[in-house]
């Protein structure tokens, strides 16, 4: 019990240390929070406006059940959000250790490897909160309140996809140990990630075999959630089924990323590479 | 300037286009990179319009009015590629002068008799391969993956407007290079302007869709131009003497652009070496 305490403080004082850092940047800071808005929503809403019949977003109403695109889309801004805390806040951290050859001496301290990986996910969580109160604010003032009490329902939702975006912390953790400069690699899982959670678009417009995927994502059901309860739309699966989902995938992702993390920790000491980036 | 002096700045330009190539090849993941993003990124929203259409007939005929085009793949493919190259050149100098800096070379190569334009400009040469292999990767995947054929008579007619589109966007891209002389770090200014580009220049609508004065704020910016006239001749089979008028407009930017980006970068320049503040970062 003593060992879990003392394991506890030392991910929140990690995320501490993260949080701190990202202070330090103001500017970096806004813009995190800003530019879903200009690189998502605002080129979405205006090639919905370029479909539109009457002002109307018809055909939107027909692949998802309603015509809300701004709503729609903001919801899926939220997602975007979330899933960046696994997989940028963590890779950016282990990366940032790497270089600047913290990594090594952080990891002799007797704070367990895993600890790392939950404190920066933390702090990557308490940055996509934040960033969503923001977004939902500027969501309040710009389309009205409306929406605000039907997101309650986002509560225990993002709740249980933040063990999911933990297990893809872990995951994306293990790979920038193993790739070292993966910048590359986690830019484009981030992008397939979110475009196949449904952040931009209905799902029911991908081809299959590639739909198939996006169900064993949990922010996919997450989302899907968030949606049916703020906008009505029609639901991807009946509710009970998605709620299952939900769980089901996060805890998944928790299990498969936190396998990854202690084999590659392990290769790592066994072959002594840990310092090298 | 003599004519030994021109022979020896185009010998450093083309020594800097070399060392910006080979350190370029150092990393065969940035290839990777320069192969998936010209088409998952354009894909991502062809599949956004496909889910605004509906598959309704009406949708689809209102996109055509709006835009000109019943190409929703070839627009969406066109507009996106030019935002990546855009981005290529927004970050390209500045960041090549930045990175002199941290490594702390940037004074020495100040110290050499070359010219300020090749340390400027010489890197970005190595940039426009890219710029050219996106577009060539945006032909490739409108072909195979949506059938859209660009020919060869089309092709020189997007080359002729890249051309005339590139001292306008090689100037910002010098001016955010004499912003990161003067203040170091541009990461958030490079994002808020390509943030502006993306909101109103058009990459994924036509600009009609856009309020009044969002418009008015597009026509005073490069890359709209740029992008509406690639579309127009790739798509829509325009001859380049039906958008003359936007060529003349976006060679005229390109004009006053450079000259304020030459006197914004000699001034930082001054301020740099006068202050002692070249190598610092």
């Amino acid at each position: 019990m003593n060992e879990l305490r003392n394991e506890g403080r030392a991910a929140w004082a990690i995320a501490r240390k993260e949080l701190q850092i990202f202070g330090r940047y103001r500017l970096n800071a806004v813009n995190s929070v800003i530019q879903p808005l200009y690189q998502t929503l605002i080129p979405g809403v205006l090639l919905g406006a370029t479909f539109a019949i009457g002002g109307q977003a018809v055909g939107l109403a027909e692949t998802a059940g309603t015509t809300d695109i701004v709503g729609y889309l903001f919801l899926g801004m939220l997602a975007l959000n979330l899933a960046s805390a696994g997989f940028w806040r963590v890779a950016f951290s282990i990366k940032m250790e790497l270089d600047a050859g913290t990594l090594e001496p952080a990891w002799l301290t007797p704070t367990r490897r895993e600890t790392f990986v939950i404190g920066m996910t933390i702090s990557g969580l308490i940055i996509a909160v934040v960033a969503t109160v923001v977004l939902v604010l500027i969501g309040i003032w710009l389309f009205g309140a409306g929406i605000a009490p039907r997101l309650a329902v986002a509560v225990p939702i993002l709740t249980v996809s933040s063990v999911g975006i933990l297990g893809i912390g872990y995951l994306i953790g293990a790979i920038v140990l193993r790739m070292r400069d993966a910048n590359f690699f986690v830019d484009a899982a981030d992008f397939i990630f979110v475009v196949l959670s449904g952040a931009a678009f209905p799902i029911i417009v991908l081809p299959e075999l590639v739909r198939w995927i996006s169900y064993l994502l949990p922010t996919t059901h997450a989302l899907d959630l968030m949606r049916v309860a703020a906008l009505d739309t029609r639901p991807l699966l009946p509710l009970p089924l998605e709620w299952l989902m939900l769980v089901l995938t996060s805890v998944a992702l928790l299990i498969v990323g936190r396998a990854a993390w202690l084999s590659t920790e392990h290769r790592l000491r066994v072959r002594g590479t840990l310092g090298q980036h | 300037m003599t004519l030994a002096d021109l022979r020896g700045d185009l010998r450093a330009f083309w020594a800097a286009t070399r060392k910006e190539w080979r350190i370029l090849r150092r990393y065969p993941g940035s290839f990777l990179s320069f192969i998936f993003w010209p088409i998952a990124l354009p894909l991502a929203f062809v599949f956004q319009a496909q889910a605004f259409s509906g598959g309704r007939a009406d949708t689809a005929a209102a996109f055509a009015e709006r835009t000109g085009t019943t190409e929703v793949a070839g627009f969406l493919f066109v507009g996106w590629a030019t935002y990546m190259w855009l981005s290529i050149i927004l970050w390209g100098p500045g960041t090549s002068l930045r990175t002199e800096q941290i490594r702390g070379s940037l004074e020495a190569i100040f110290m050499t008799p070359a010219s300020r334009l090749v340390v400027l400009f010489g890197p970005a040469v190595s940039q426009l391969i890219w710029a050219i292999w996106i577009f060539v990767v945006v032909g490739v995947a409108l072909w195979l993956g949506f059938g859209v054929a660009i020919g060869p008579v089309e092709a020189v007619r997007a080359l002729g407007v890249i051309v005339v589109g590139v001292p306008a966007l090689y100037a910002i891209g010098a001016l955010f290079a004499a912003v990161v002389l003067r203040f170091g770090e541009v990461h958030a200014l490079v994002q808020g302007v390509r943030g502006l580009f993306t909101a109103v220049c058009g990459m994924s609508f036509p600009i009609v869709v856009l309020p009044d004065w969002a418009q008015t704020l597009a026509l005073s910016l490069p890359p709209t131009y740029l992008i509406a006239d690639l579309r127009a001749v790739l798509l829509s089979g325009s001859e380049i003497g039906r958008i003359i008028g936007d060529l003349a407009v976006l060679a005229g930017m390109g004009a006053i652009l450079a000259i304020a980006a030459v006197f914004a970068f000699k001034r930082t320049e001054q301020h740099a070496r006068r202050g002692g503040r070249l190598a610092q970062y």
